[in-house]
């Protein structure tokens, strides 16, 4: 297992947000975090990026427990893709990307030939390469996802995490930000952890589904098993129909609005 | 042109602020002299010394050290501003703007006051003054103004400008007790070097030098931390030493260029924003860019308050408060727009 997750709590104050998860994610894996707002998806990502301190439980990563290590030695083992939003300023894109090396450079941030390779894979591997000199405050909102996702890819980690990578983009974008993560996924052998609100999409990405409600895991499986009627009705107290795509095998929800 | 070389761009400009500074006044001194004292300083000091032409004692001992002193501070406010920009992701950070220079003046006055400056021991407690008051307002404004992880503009301000009026109060009560010092400490409140020869020159250096430096080389940290403390985090970067490291080194290089040439408004506001205007956000060439260009603009600055109502002089922070405030009007509408850069 790539990521492992034993008996995680995490506390804010009083308030319970994450009760006793255990989740696995295996290398080459997608798992999404589905689940009503106020779940725990954020929450359950802030602690295992290390953001927000579990009040207990553990954490690890191929072996090593994540909470001993610092800043920088998790930095080597995990990147987050926050959430979509508009990125102002004016770095480059190569800058921005670069900063993804931090753990790796040091606190001079002197870029050795590997930081240079590993950037340009990174934007590669984003479909970048032909913007990297422009200004991030220039690009569109799909562009500056890419960004965000080039500059995880460059920490070249074999652990990804994504909170609602895909929010505010459109359709298209959307689905051409879901796809490469995919190829990415295969091709680098990442385990992904990802909050996504969108169900459809999951259905279409997710290799499995944890439907968390009220910071415990309701359901976890494939994303067929997970997303049926009963159980999304449950969860998420409204009534749903789901049907499965004959040409596809994909499961699709569709909620029921009278 | 000027994009492409900005250092060669900031060379040329800062020689020609410093032969305008070390020639002009009360007895001008043409290039070509100014040229010919310190080349004979540098390379035959023995000679000159006994020469003891007037021109030479005026330029050695009166224009040279104020000119070094001048252009230290320039550097050093310009270049502190910058960081604290970067720290606070905010474009209207200024070591005057946030209460750190007044904070910086009040500790500088008390050490005066207990101490006075009779000996190089006196001298070097004044920095050290200055630099408590600094870190100490700079603490305390950003635990009043933060909002999370964010400084916003408004309570950032407002944090600054009330704890900056109330160091001015203390310092104001403390210059009043002590009745000697009035004239001196008013002169110093605005920006008038008090203080003259070669001795502050050698009280400040060593401060200047480690706190410069370090911000020359946290420029990467800067970059890191303008996505925000979270993902800076996730970038790998120990963010609460990276932040450590730099309130310590920008308020120190505040701190000892408060000291000894008073309170300089916006020269750490203005500089940086015009290099990132010309030259991009990038903190690792900003740094030593805006050390260049405060240098400059101080120099400037500096030899106008000296040449408008010659023979005598106005305070520097009179000139730059003049010239700053209408700038600081102007980035202000424009900062609603971009908070980060």
């Amino acid at each position: 297992m790539m990521l492992t997750i034993s008996d995680l709590n995490v506390t804010y104050g009083k308030k319970t947000a994450i009760r006793d998860i255990s989740l696995e994610i295996k290398e080459g894996e997608i798992m999404a975090l589905v689940g009503p707002n106020g779940a725990g998806k954020t929450s359950l990502i802030r602690a295992v990026s290390g953001t927000v301190r579990p009040a207990s439980g553990t954490i690890m990563i191929s072996g090593q427990r994540i909470e001993q290590l610092s800043a920088g030695q998790r930095a080597r083992l995990m990147a987050v893709v926050p959430q979509a939003r508009q990125l102002g300023g004016a770095y480059t894109v190569h800058q921005a990307v670069m900063m993804g090396r931090t753990a790796y450079m040091g606190w001079l941030g002197l870029e050795s030939e590997r930081d240079q390779e590993a950037v340009v894979r990174a934007l590669e591997g984003s479909t970048l390469t032909h913007l990297a000199q422009n200004h991030i405050a220039n690009l569109s909102g799909g562009e500056q996802q890419r960004v965000l996702l080039a500059r995880a890819l460059a920490q070249e980690t074999p652990v990804l995490l994504l909170d609602e990578p895909t929010n505010h983009l459109d359709l298209r974008h959307q689905v051409e930000f879901l796809k490469l993560l995919k190829q990415l996924v295969r091709v680098k052998k990442i385990a992904v952890m990802m909050a996504m609100h969108d169900l459809n999409l999951v259905a279409g990405i997710a290799d499995r589904v944890a439907l968390l409600v009220d910071g415990c895991i309701a359901a976890q499986g494939k994303p067929i098993e997970v997303l049926d009627e009963e159980t999304l009705r449950t969860a998420y107290q409204v009534s749903v129909k789901t049907y499965t795509d004959t040409e596809s095998g994909q499961r699709v929800i569709l909620p029921r609005m009278e | 042109m000027i994009r492409k070389y900005p250092f060669l761009v900031m060379a040329i400009l800062l020689t020609a602020a410093l032969l305008l500074s070390i020639g002009l006044g009360a007895v001008r001194i043409p290039v070509g002299e100014i040229v010919r004292i310190i080349s004979g300083q540098l390379f035959n000091p023995a000679h000159n010394a006994a020469a003891g032409n007037a021109m030479d004692v005026i330029l050695l001992s009166v224009r040279l050290p104020h000119t070094i002193l001048v252009m230290l501070t320039g550097a050093a406010l310009a270049s502190s501003g910058a960081a604290y920009q970067g720290l606070f992701r905010n474009p209207l950070s200024d070591p005057y703007l946030i209460g750190v220079a007044s904070g910086a003046g009040l500790g500088a006055v008390a050490m005066m006051s207990l101490h006075g400056m009779h000996s190089l021991l006196g001298y070097y407690l004044i920095p050290l003054g200055a630099f408590a008051g600094a870190i100490l307002t700079v603490v305390l404004v950003y635990q009043l103004a933060h909002v999370n992880e964010m400084v916003p503009l408004t309570t950032l301000i407002l944090a600054g400008v009330a704890f900056g009026s109330f160091a001015s109060a203390l310092t104001s009560f403390l210059m009043l007790r002590d009745d000697g010092a009035v004239y001196r400490a008013i002169a110093f409140l605005m920006g008038g070097s008090p203080i003259a020869g070669w001795q502050p020159v050698l009280a400040v250096l060593p401060f200047m030098l480690i706190g410069m430096g370090s911000l020359s080389l946290s420029g990467h940290i800067l970059n890191v931390l303008q996505f925000g403390e979270e993902e800076a985090r996730q970038m790998g970067l120990d963010v609460d030493k990276a932040k450590i490291l730099v309130i310590i080194a920008a308020s120190m290089t505040t701190a000892v260029a408060v000291a000894f040439s008073g309170v300089i408004g916006y020269i750490g506001l203005i500089v940086p924003h015009i290099i990132r205007l010309v030259w991009g956000p990038d903190y690792k060439r900003l740094i030593p860019l805006a050390i260049l260009g405060g240098a400059v603009t101080l120099l400037l600055s500096d030899v106008l308050a000296r040449v408008l109502i010659a023979p005598s002089t106005i305070p520097v922070g009179i000139v730059t408060a003049l010239a700053g405030t209408p700038f600081f009007l102007y980035i202000l509408r424009r900062a609603k727009r971009e908070v980060f850069w």
